[in-house]
């Protein structure tokens, strides 16, 4: 059973936001990395590094597999989850909580317009498992 | 974009293999490139490395030098490959396309499938992986030591081994259909840091064409029909023949000099995209 908390908002790219004023958390969600399997290696931007909305953030390695990870939202990395460098298997097991990946501090609030909430994605998932 | 296309058998450099298959991956991705399989080879030989392999820590950089092998990095995952008397498949697809399903896996047990079916047509009885080591656990840098999940066997033996990348709803796979197999070399130029594995057990983890087919039958073009006919049978498919595009050559053009070239790709990868085809 994939689980898609009611507090965050998500992209159709699979990438989880946890907004908290201006500063946005951002992770995989379940669905995202249960479609790509155990999850080996990730690569993360520096602190400062500016993302943008729908564009590529880092890279991440499951079954010798390499996909891009999408930013949901613009602005400049504040935080990095250093800590999923030596165990990525908590992206697996614990997605919306210590898999956190990257903070962002948001440009640009609009653009969370663009997101789904839980309910929208629940729905955009099963659309894309052919479900629906 | 209409149809399924079918970029026939040739040898290239390591470099330009990576920067065609990149190249198509991308136009993919923009709505520009169909569907496309393409099968190929390695001159000289080479070693290609996953996206997040430690070249100097994987690969015997002055074994290769000696002996003239090229070594590049993969836009794709996986590990340790020594490209030599092989057939290499790429195919590139938006990921629901066809029998495609959304996760990474599923992708694998497709092409596996395919390829299966094409080498029964030379009388082989290849079968998928079921089990398999998850990645992390297996115990070296060559990506022939173990099978991992959906990868294909013959004889409980892994014959090919794939790799894939995604981005923007596409996905490019592309794997070496062992046609004769050196485990000293491969061993040689592709370090053991553990010293687990040594020529007696990659023998024993796998086999290759040549020693099931006669010497004609492992031609590469003859192969390459044959897995092409997998590909339509299990597809349900017709490919066409054809050629990369216009936009697709400027683009491997780019691609060619602006990172696969680039020693600064092959030993450390992640340049920003801004400087590598700019």
């Amino acid at each position: 059973m994939m689980v898609f908390p009611d507090d965050l908002l998500y992209s159709r790219e699979h990438t989880w936001a946890r907004v908290d004023g201006n500063l946005v958390t951002v992770g995989l969600t379940d669905y995202g990395q249960a479609k790509l399997g155990e999850i080996l290696n990730i690569d993360l931007p520096e602190v400062d590094t500016y993302v943008e909305q729908d564009e590529p953030f880092g890279t991440i390695e499951s079954a010798a597999t390499v996909t891009e990870l999408i930013s949901p939202v613009s602005g400049d990395v504040v935080r990095v989850n250093d800590d999923i460098a030596d165990d990525v298997g908590i992206i697996n097991s614990d997605p919306y909580d210590t898999g956190w990946m990257i903070v962002v501090e948001m440009t640009d609030a609009s653009e969370l317009d663009n997101l789904l909430d839980s309910s929208e994605y629940n729905d955009y998932v099963l659309g894309e498992e052919g479900l629906d | 974009m209409d149809g399924w296309r079918l970029i026939p058998y040739r040898k290239f450099s390591a470099f330009e293999n990576m920067a065609i298959d990149e190249a198509i991956f991308r136009g993919n991705q923009l709505g520009e490139s169909p569907p496309t399989l393409r099968f190929y080879g390695w001159d000289p030989p080479a070693i290609s490395v996953g996206y997040f392999q430690d070249v100097e820590q994987e690969v015997d950089l002055e074994y290769c030098r000696k002996n003239r092998v090229d070594i590049v990095r993969r836009p794709t995952g996986g590990k340790a490959v020594f490209h030599d008397r092989e057939l290499t498949y790429s195919f590139i697809s938006r990921e629901k396309e066809g029998p495609f399903t959304p996760g990474v896996l599923g992708t694998y047990l497709v092409i596996s499938r395919c390829i299966i079916k094409g080498l029964s047509g030379l009388g082989l009885d290849a079968e998928v992986a079921q089990g398999g080591l998850p990645e992390e656990r297996v115990p070296t840098a060559h990506c022939f030591s173990f099978p991992s999940r959906y990868e294909i066997l013959i004889a409980g033996k892994k014959v090919c081994g794939s790799a894939q990348t995604r981005a923007s709803g596409t996905f490019l796979q592309h794997g070496s259909l062992l046609l004769d197999f050196d485990a000293a070399k491969a061993l040689r130029a592709i370090r053991d840091r553990d010293g687990r594995v040594t020529e007696d057990t990659l023998r024993k983890a796998v086999t290759y064409l040549g020693a099931y087919l006669r010497e004609g039958r492992t031609d590469p073009a003859h192969l390459s029909g044959m897995l092409k006919a997998g590909f339509e049978d299990v597809l349900r498919v017709e490919f066409v023949e054809g050629r990369l595009t216009p936009e697709e050559e400027a683009l491997k053009d780019k691609l060619l000099t602006g990172k696969y070239v680039n020693g600064q790709w092959n030993r450390e990868g992640r340049i920003p995209e801004k400087d590598l085809i700019a």
